[in-house]
């Protein structure tokens, strides 16, 4: 069987490459990017309908509605009070000095000073990159979110940990939304909730909340059984066993839950401002569209800042109550001591901030964008003079070599075939569920109009995560074997799964042109810091006995990574795939806005033109199914490896 | 430990909710500070993101705060749908610039947003070839010329036809249909974004490779690429007043801008409504502002430069 596989999928493959061949140019299913079918005219006249009917129908009216209506006014409390003016007011509230000591206050007595430092220092580095207001929006838009999403995920994942039932409903729920590319979701939500603070809180939330669920269910699946059976057989009800034992031994998980929640909440500050989020996306789009290189890296590091501090400050929390060595009276009283001391201190922060104003407002000197954005945009643009010509070379080989004949297989092929290929692949990877399952979803692309957008941006995905593997793959193995090599690329790797996709979307453009590639290259560079640490601790994870007899044995170091190390680790190298795949596709697609085509252009232009509406929707539905069948695929390849 | 987090967070509760109050009792700075006066009321301009909107729309921002002392926000977001839906709920009041052609036709027809007239610019869109070009090939600019220099356009991403860059996504375009009904052996790339487009002009005439996309005017890139005018390839004029006629055989027709404003500022009759309906300017003055924008200036110092130097057509829009 072992023997078998590869045979099949060469065959196959071949095949197919054959049969494209001789059947080019029939049944593409391609039409006009401005034309619509049946089906996506039917689609954008509902969704008209739904546009006119939102001061009328009762769904809105007692449903909708109201919900936007409390989200609106829960974020523009937190707003008023950190962010914009307050009402009859020209201040927020608590203005930068207050926040500053606020925040510095409530890290302090959750964590420890060092952190506390820190976070004072990337706040006042945001208000000296003349973001303060924008980072203020942002934070408050993140509370907000993450308040919710606890407040709904918590309760639902402990749920989920107590009932296999429960975890059972939602968990495809759960996978669907890792897998929904950002952009995808976004057309939906402002068609009910309308462009706001409350369609770009629910975004967010729609992100963050599985991630919650996920965690905290985890963390109350996982306890240690005997405290619990103590409690049980002492006869507690299970409402005791929960509350008094089991929320209270998983707590340190569920801290370790919103910390990720938070991160979660963090990333979509960028991608929410398309749909109308106060804060830093704003900036960050806008210089997009005039293509201000350094503007989108002075917001891009204000979104960098803001996730450090995010993290840290939430990470911390979560670590500090593991030290088990009771403090001192001596400490103890010290400790008291200072945290009434730096309260005092918060509270005359506050106090200042409200009362004086070069406290409440940014002072406009303190300002070091103008410099900052210089900087960025000298270094991109001396980059792209001297490196202009390599970078298009590179462009034309990968597209003539790869991208060209992959595209015209994939496009250009009958849609019958390449839905035999994909179905095939399912079932030489996967098994006979996963076929029919690729089968079903495959066959829903084809029936929504849009196969030949869905083969383009299919092409530009799968030669992004081919090239994400290759560096990946080669970078993990690096950092998997050695600890120098992994500590100086970690600020690298964490910084780069922090800075929205759209900062160097822009740098991009200059180095590739409006092409194709551009979104490749876009989508490569977003994808690798996570494929990179899966296989590194994929790498790491392989046991050092089996290294130590093979050294023993005599082997290279050459030898040991690819006849040790990598066939160890080749479940996570899939599932490092398979998140590479994933983490493409999403950008990808925003490709769309620097020209290449494909789904994401129609879900950008479905956004601005009504008569496309119905095609941008189902676009978005599309590039979902193009996700669950990668994800099937290869999750149930790396099942089957293991 | 668990004693010492209880107090912990016992000392926390105090201080944050000290601070609540402190922050709901305190006297603040804006008793201090005096807000603005005036009549006039609190509104919101949507901020569509290219050069020339930003420089209209800044303008109109800082006559309002500084003539009429108006209390204005400005929102970025996309033109079209999701603009007339924020103007619908209530979020957004102006838009200054719109290309749309009627595509706001069913929100204005249930009163959900109001016209509110011509801006004064004049949209012009077609399609250009590199300068550069227009100079070596003269009779490149006749669309019946197209298909014998479209080998020189080919790229790694056309297919083996002629790369012909199309218009941003919100933007008019009929390029599919003006490549089909020509017979042109070009295939159309959606270059997605502004940004992209000034990548492709800029690169094509400073490095001398071939490059025909989507243009329009009044926009920045006429005055970084002084003579890109020249590259304006003509297509057969055509009857746009019949549709089939003027499906894609054709150039653009050229396009008075209009404003929409919300059907809150439209009844309200504030200083600010009639300051919108009573603006009215020139390309030229929009290049003028917005070429101070694309040099580094901030829109408020761009906006503030114009309004000085032209205070009689300031005060005209104010009534005065």
């Amino acid at each position: 069987m072992a023997l078998r596989k590869p045979y099949l999928l060469l065959g196959s493959v071949t095949l197919w490459i054959i049969l494209g061949h001789i059947l080019r140019g029939k049944n593409t299913l391609q039409i006009d990017t401005y034309e619509n079918t049946s089906f996506t005219s039917f689609v954008g006249k509902r969704a008209l309908e739904l546009r006119g009917n939102r001061s009328e129908s009762p769904a809105f009216i007692y449903f909708f509605n109201p919900i936007r209506g409390a989200i609106d006014g829960f974020v523009q409390v937190i707003r008023n009070l950190i962010a914009v003016p307050a009402p009859n007011s020209v201040i927020p509230i608590i203005g930068w000095l207050g926040v500053v000591a606020i925040i510095g206050f409530v890290v302090f007595a959750t964590s420890q000073w060092r952190t506390a430092l820190l976070s004072i220092s990337l706040l006042l580095a945001c208000g000296a990159l003349g973001m303060w207001q924008f980072t203020m929006d942002s934070i408050a838009m993140t509370l907000a979110a993450v308040l919710l999403s606890l407040a709904i995920g918590i309760p639902l994942g402990i749920w989920a940990g107590l009932s296999d039932k429960v975890l059972k409903i939602l968990t495809p729920f759960l996978d669907l939304a890792q897998i929904l590319p950002t952009l995808v979701y976004m057309a939906p939500i402002a068609l009910i909730f309308m462009i706001g603070a409350a369609s770009a809180t629910i975004a967010t939330m729609i992100y963050s909340i599985p991630i919650c669920i996920r965690i905290t269910s985890h963390a109350i699946r996982n306890l240690d059984r005997s405290p619990i059976e103590a409690a049980e057989s002492m006869g507690s009800t299970h409402k005791q066993t929960l509350i008094k034992v089991q929320i209270p031994m998983a707590k340190q998980m569920i801290v370790l839950g919103i910390n990720q929640t938070v991160m979660a909440a963090v990333s979509f500050v960028v991608v929410a401002a398309l749909i109308g989020a106060p804060g830093l996306g704003k900036p960050v789009i806008e210089a997009l569209i005039i293509r201000n290189v350094g503007q989108g890296f002075v917001a891009g590091f204000a979104v960098v800042f803001l996730a450090i501090l995010m993290d840290r400050s939430t990470s911390a929390a979560a670590k500090k109550q593991t030290t088990f060595v009771p403090p001192t009276e001596k400490e103890f009283k010290r400790k008291r001591f200072t945290l009434i001391g730096s309260g005092v201190v918060a509270l005359v922060g506050i106090f200042i901030s409200r009362t004086i104003l070069w406290a409440a407002v940014w002072p406009k000197e303190i300002d070091i964008s103008p410099q900052v954005e210089r900087i960025a945009n000298d270094a991109t643009s001396w980059i792209l003079d001297n490196l202009y010509i390599f970078t298009v070379g590179f462009k034309d080989f990968i597209s003539y070599a790869i991208l060209n004949p992959l595209e015209t297989q994939l496009s250009a092929s009958p849609w019958f075939v390449t839905v035999a290929m994909i179905v095939a692949l399912a079932l030489i990877i996967g098994d006979v569920r996963t076929g029919i399952l690729a089968f079903v979803l495959a066959m829903a692309i084809v029936v929504s109009g849009l196969w030949y957008e869905a083969m383009l941006t299919l092409t530009q995905t799968i030669v992004g995560c081919l090239l994400t593997m290759i560096i990946g793959i080669a970078l993990g193995i690096w950092t998997g074997r050695s600890d120098r090599v992994e500590k100086t690329l970690r600020p690298f790797l964490d910084a780069g799964q922090t800075l929205p996709a759209f900062v160097y979307l822009v740098p991009m453009l200059g180095l590739f042109g409006p092409t194709r590639f551009t979104a490749i290259a876009t989508g490569i560079v977003y994808a690798i810091p996570v494929v990179v640490k899966i296989v590194c601790e994929g790498i790491r994870a392989v046991p050092h006995s089996l290294i130590e007899a093979a050294t023993a044995a005599g082997s290279t170091t050459r030898q040991i990574i690819t006849k040790v190390q990598l066939p160890a680790a080749k479940k996570t190298i899939l599932l490092a795939t398979n998140q590479g795949l994933i983490y493409v596709l999403a950008v990808v697609v925003i490709g769309g806005f620097v020209g290449a085509g494909g789904l994401g252009y129609l879900v950008i232009v479905g956004n601005s033109k009504p008569e496309l509406q119905g095609k941008g929707l189902i676009a978005g539905a599309a590039i979902l199914l193009l996700g669950v069948i990668f994800d099937r695929i290869m999750q149930a390849g790396a099942r089957r490896s293991a | 430990m668990k004693s010492l987090f209880n107090r912990r967070s016992a000392v926390v509760t105090v201080v944050v909710s000290a601070a609540l109050i402190l922050s709901g009792c305190s006297k603040s700075v804006n008793d201090s500070a005096g807000g603005t006066s005036g009549d006039c009321g609190s509104w919101a301009i949507a901020m569509h993101a290219w050069g020339g909107y930003t420089a209209s729309a800044q303008v109109v921002a800082e006559v309002a705060k500084k003539e009429l002392g108006c209390t204005i926000t400005q929102t970025t977001l996309d033109e079209g749908p999701t603009t007339y839906d924020a103007m619908e709920a209530g979020t957004i009041d102006v838009v200054i610039e719109d290309w749309g052609g009627g595509r706001w036709q069913e929100w204005l027809d249930r009163g959900a947003i109001a016209d509110a007239g011509e801006n004064g610019n004049v949209g012009l869109i077609g399609m250009y070839v590199a300068p550069w070009m227009a100079a070596k090939y003269p009779d490149i600019t006749d669309s019946k010329n197209l298909n014998k220099y479209a080998d020189l356009f080919k790229t790694a991403d056309s297919g083996g036809k002629g790369a012909w860059f199309e218009g941003p996504a919100g933007y008019t375009t009929i390029g599919e249909k003006m490549v089909s009904a020509n017979k042109l052996n070009f295939k159309v790339i959606f270059s997605g974004s502004e940004a992209a487009l000034v990548d492709g002009f800029t690169k094509a005439e400073a490095n001398k490779t071939p490059f025909i996309g989507y243009a329009w005017q009044p926009w920045t890139l006429f005055a970084k690429i002084p003579n890109l005018e020249s590259g304006h390839v003509h297509f057969p004029a055509n009857d746009w007043t019949d549709p089939a006629l003027a499906s894609g055989l054709t150039d653009y027709p050229a396009t008075p801008l209009v404003k929409l404003i919300s059907k809150n500022l439209n009844d309200a009759n504030d200083p600010f409504t009639s300051l919108v309906k009573n603006f009215k300017w020139t390309n030229d003055d929009q290049n003028g502002v917005a070429a101070d924008l694309e040099g580094g200036m901030t829109a408020e110092a761009a906006a503030q430069k114009w309004i000085d130097a032209h205070a009689d057509i300031v005060a005209g829009w104010l009534g005065k």
